[in-house]
């Protein structure tokens, strides 16, 4: 037993520090809000595409040109709440009622599944109500970031990373059973792919043996190549991902005509209100194909500032991973960059050829009303974190003094310092 | 002593590995820009072409073919007119419920479902045309399935108020919007106009985006409407007449002719076998197309007497009145050229005879005067003189120009003098067995003897009417002057006027015409050459050349009756009662203008 704990209440409180330091978090301070202005840009950008081309999307669907902008526009204001929602939440809520989420998250698979399917999308992957409709994968994908963050947290608290039944196996099995689920029944690929890449690197960031996650992975693969080799359409689309432009008129249409948006975007674009292949040759062209559309209309240079949108969200939020209180939050922010970039990657790299197409949307930009909510969530909790963030940049060199005491004092970059010191703690955020 | 911390290391190592993950993704966003510049930069060119070659799209816009006119009375009224029907077509990759959509429009327009799902199913093409010429209802019932990758297209048809009335000499339109036959091959250029043309980025299904810059987008310009010179009442006569003579006859084909001498303005025209331009495809025996006044060009027997008498009277060599002693016979080339028993046998003979009669010697006769008058030698001059008014004067062995399609230029053989047979030859050609002649070329050759010497262009068209409404008169087109002399005409019409007399004397009852008319003609009973060299001993082609009038011939009428199968002389029993038909029907209803 450690000596320290026999050492009266001075010492207990060290102990508290040390063992839930969750509970004790930093000082309050001023939140991100270099996240919020990109997230404001990425929002208004996927506003605009989606505007410009609501004729083409009116004409294709049969409803009016500003059917699309409309229901973004409420999915939008619906994730507005849910942001402003979860940067209120103490952030021990999403630790203290992670159950909740995942019971949730398996009440909506169920009720999806046992949903009358849409005959022109057969698959069992929404819950209706009226003209409204839900996508249970994404409240999954969001409880799976929440239970990763609190399962490794925990494990690596009580040094069970490495223990295969208590870290290892439910990982597992969770995955397993999701992969049934998910892949299996509900015949969504992409989403599980993004649940896989989730975890895989959750699990490598909270620091589990090497060795266990590239056994996992060999399995993984082999599931995988059997599931596609299994399936004819997926067949078709790996094989026209790997030869696109023999395939142009069938399985491949869609990376093609994706590919020609892209291309003849040129340098600047078309302009925004010009896109032709929003007109009925590029499929999914506000949903998984935006993208394409966007570089069809803005051109590389459009491209160059969606990309650097992203990176900056990317950086801000990997600031805030580094930069959080704890183990926790830093998996919870971990957790939510790796949702957001894979689908980012996922989404653009089968617009510009690198990657098959996976019908996985595009984190902010994109229609779609689910996703917008969880992203806005995971937003919301990031800018919560970003309230409690300390300038820990202990990188390789954690000896020395005066570092730990920054560690303990210093929760703030130089900018914050002056004015967290300066406020009064009344006027702190 | 400070507590050793755990907790630094743990994060920190969670840290170091966040910063390793986020490096990656800013490798991975490093080759996407690298990927975007490949594709936006340096292969632009490539996916801007490849988008322009799937995006753009040229289309020509048909322009409204000109309607087609006649006289009836005195207004005009409109013998072909377009009606828009629907080309039905399907997608084959885009139509997802090939057995359904099948169903559905065998509901509408009939036919086999079966037939119509094994049209959309054909792989490698994107365009298969299920039905043709969909009414607008029917095409905007099965629009209104908005069924994926069925469209209609629709296209101007022609239409004919009249049924199958003139229907060889209108021609008829195929599916591609070209004229054939008549005279919508001839002014097919004047009444297609000129298609429109649109290039434009369109939408997936060929929906012009008009936010578009660069397209292009020029107007149609209408065809001219034809206003022919056809009277409609004779001509619906003349079909009737030749109908029942056809059935007579049980002939391979009736043509008929009625044209003005002075103006060279054709009035009706007609064949028999018809068939209906509206529904040209069910035609089996594509020869029904054929306008055969134009285009059979046959030996046309005696009826040639008319030009051979014109041009030796013209030349001096022969006087109306003039008598001469026929043999019977001539011996020319080793050959007998003989008349028939009932001629008489050898005797004094006139002119008059020799068309009244019809003496093939009495033709070679003439033949011999051009050569040498007084002589009974056929020699080089003769023959020249000869050659040189049927072809020059006449205008035979080249087309008249008249606007049909396919029109034969018929033949006359060369003056060769060195042809050992050469003189047999021309005593054939003197009363129309060797040279092939067109009804057109005939009736415009004895149109410009009797009109005082002027040949005139024999043509269909009487005005054009542009597409801003101007009208542009025809004008009748003079090919040759001073044909023969202007006293000419005025001998030959009693001379033809006494064959018909003389048929009504010899028991051609129905060759009685009101005296008061000016009725005159010469029948043309004529061997048909076989295919490898002599005639048919029992198939004759009848023809007819006369003209009616008051006072002068104000119409001139040419029948051709290919192959009838009567027995007696083709022209007398075979052409002959259909120009009296049709004169009775001129003088009857009041056509011929009063003297």
């Amino acid at each position: 037993m450690n000596p320290i704990n026999r050492l009266g209440g001075r010492r207990l409180n060290l102990k508290n520090r040390l063992e839930e330091p969750e509970e004790s978090l930093p000082r309050r301070h001023r939140p991100d809000y270099w996240l919020v202005i990109i997230v404001v840009i990425l929002l208004v950008i996927g506003l605009v595409v989606i505007y410009s081309i609501g004729t083409a999307l009116g004409l294709a669907n049969n409803v009016s040109n500003n059917f699309y902008i409309n229901r973004q526009l409420l999915a939008i204001a619906l994730s507005v709440v849910a942001f402003l929602a979860a940067s209120k939440i103490p952030l021990v809520w999403w630790k203290k009622y992670y159950k909740l989420i995942i019971a949730a998250a398996t009440v909506a698979t169920l009720i999806a599944i046992a949903m009358p399917v849409n005959p022109q999308y057969p698959a069992h992957r929404w819950v209706r109500l009226g003209s409204l409709s839900f996508q249970s994968v994404e409240l999954v994908t969001f409880a799976v970031v929440i239970w990763l963050a609190k399962f490794l947290s925990d494990r690596i608290k009580n040094k069970q990373l490495s223990n295969t039944r208590k870290a290892f196996l439910p990982l597992v099995v969770a995955l397993v059973v999701m992969g049934a689920v998910i892949a299996g029944v509900q015949s969504d690929l992409g989403s599980i792919g993004v649940i896989l890449g989730i975890m895989t690197i959750c699990i490598f960031v909270a620091g589990m043996p090497l060795k266990k996650i590239v056994t996992v992975s060999v399995l993984i693969a082999i599931v995988g190549i059997l599931a596609i080799s299994l399936t004819p359409y997926r067949r078709a689309r790996l094989e026209s991902f790997l030869h696109p432009s023999s395939n142009c008129l069938t399985s491949g249409y869609q990376s093609c005509q994706a590919l020609i948006a892209v291309g003849s975007g040129g340098l600047l674009g078309l302009g925004l209100g010009r896109s032709v292949q929003a007109y009925g040759y590029l499929p999914e062209s506000a949903n998984d194909s935006i993208f394409a559309i966007y570089s069809e209309k803005f051109g590389f240079i459009g491209d160059m500032v969606l990309i650097g949108l992203f990176v900056a969200l990317f950086t801000r939020i990997k600031r805030i991973a580094v930069q959080a209180p704890n183990n926790f939050t830093k998996l919870l922010s971990v957790g939510i960059l790796t949702w957001l970039s894979i689908q980012a990657v996922i989404n653009i790299g089968a617009m510009i050829g690198l990657l098959p197409l996976k019908g996985i949307t595009l984190p902010l930009i994109s229609y779609g009303g689910t996703s917008m909510l969880f992203v806005m969530l995971a937003i919301g909790i990031l800018f919560q974190i970003s309230r409690y963030t300390s300038y820990v940049q202990l990188n390789r060199n954690d000896s020395g003094d005066k570092q730990k005491e920054r560690l303990n004092d210093d929760h703030t970059d130089r900018g914050r310092l002056r004015r967290a010191y300066n406020a009064t703690p009344s006027g702190r955020p | 002593m400070k507590p050793s911390f755990s907790m630094p290391t743990l994060v920190s190592g969670v840290s170091r590995r966040a910063n390793i993950i986020y490096l990656v993704l800013m490798i991975i966003m490093g080759i996407f820009v690298v990927r975007l510049f490949y594709i936006q930069i340096i292969k632009y060119g490539y996916y801007h072409a490849a988008a322009l070659s799937d995006q753009q799209k040229e289309y020509q816009i048909p322009a409204t073919r000109g309607i087609i006119e006649a006289h009836q009375g005195n207004s005009i009224v409109p013998i072909v007119l377009n009606q828009e029907l629907y080309t039905l077509f399907v997608d084959p990759t885009l139509v997802h419920q090939p057995k359904k959509v099948a169903a559905t429009i065998a509901g509408v327009i009939g036919g086999s479902a079966s037939n119509y799902q094994q049209e959309m199913q054909i792989k490698g093409t994107r365009y298969v045309v299920l039905a043709r010429k969909l009414t607008k209802a029917q095409s905007s019932q099965i629009l209104a399935y908005k069924y994926p990758g069925v469209g209609t297209q629709g296209q101007d048809y022609r239409s004919y108020p009249d049924g199958d009335l003139a229907s060889q000499t209108l021609g008829f339109v195929n599916n591609n919007g070209q004229g054939e036959y008549g005279l919508e091959q001839a002014l097919n250029s004047e009444l297609a106009g000129t298609p429109g043309k649109l290039k434009a980025i369109t939408d997936a299904n060929g929906v012009p985006l008009a936010a578009v810059p660069g397209n292009i987008d020029r107007a149609p310009i209408p065809g001219d409407n034809i206003i022919t010179t056809l009277n409609m009442g004779i001509q619906a006569q003349m079909e009737q007449i030749l109908k029942s003579e056809y059935k007579k006859t049980k002939s391979q084909r009736v043509s008929a002719l009625v044209m003005d001498p002075y103006n060279g303005q054709v009035v009706a025209m007609a064949n028999y076998p018809t068939y209906n331009p509206a529904n040209y495809s069910a035609v089996s025996n594509p020869s029904v197309f054929q306008n055969g006044v134009v285009d059979d060009d046959i030996e046309p027997g005696s009826s040639m007497k008319t030009l051979t008498t014109s041009a030796a009277l013209n030349l001096g060599a022969i006087t109306p009145n003039e008598s001469f002693y026929d043999p019977a016979h001539w011996v020319i080339d080793g050959f007998n050229i003989t008349d028939i028993k009932q001629d008489g046998g050898a005797r004094e003979q006139n002119i008059a005879s020799i068309l009244a009669l019809s003496l093939n010697t009495g033709a070679t006769w003439m033949l011999m005067q051009m050569s040498h008058p007084g002589g009974t030698q056929i020699t080089g001059h003769g023959i020249d003189a000869w050659y040189n008014y049927m072809t020059n004067h006449f205008r035979l062995g080249r087309i008249t120009g008249i606007q049909q399609g396919y029109e034969s230029p018929g033949y006359v053989p060369p003056p060769n003098l060195a042809d050992p047979s050469i003189d047999l030859r021309y005593a054939n050609t003197a009363f129309g067995q060797g040279v092939q002649l067109t009804a057109i070329q005939l009736g415009a050759a004895l149109s410009s003897v009797l009109n005082g010497g002027t040949y005139y262009q024999p043509t269909l068209v009487d005005a054009t009417v542009k597409p801003d409404g101007t009208v542009v008169k025809f004008k009748p087109k003079v090919l040759e002057k001073n044909v023969v002399k202007p006293n000419i005409g005025p001998e030959l019409v009693p001379l033809m006027q006494n064959v018909v007399k003389a048929y009504l004397q010899g028991g051609f009852y129905f060759m009685n015409f009101p005296s008061n008319y000016m009725v005159g003609g010469k029948t043309g009973t004529a061997q048909v050459a076989q295919p490898g060299g002599g005639y048919y001993a029992n198939i004759y082609n009848g023809t007819y050349v006369g003209f009616v009038g008051q006072g002068k011939p104000q119409y001139v009428i040419v029948v051709y009756n290919i192959k009838p199968n009567i027995p007696g002389y083709a022209g007398s029993y075979g052409g002959q009662p259909i120009f009296a038909d049709l004169v009775h029907m001129l003088i009857n209803d009041g056509y011929i203008t009063p003297n």
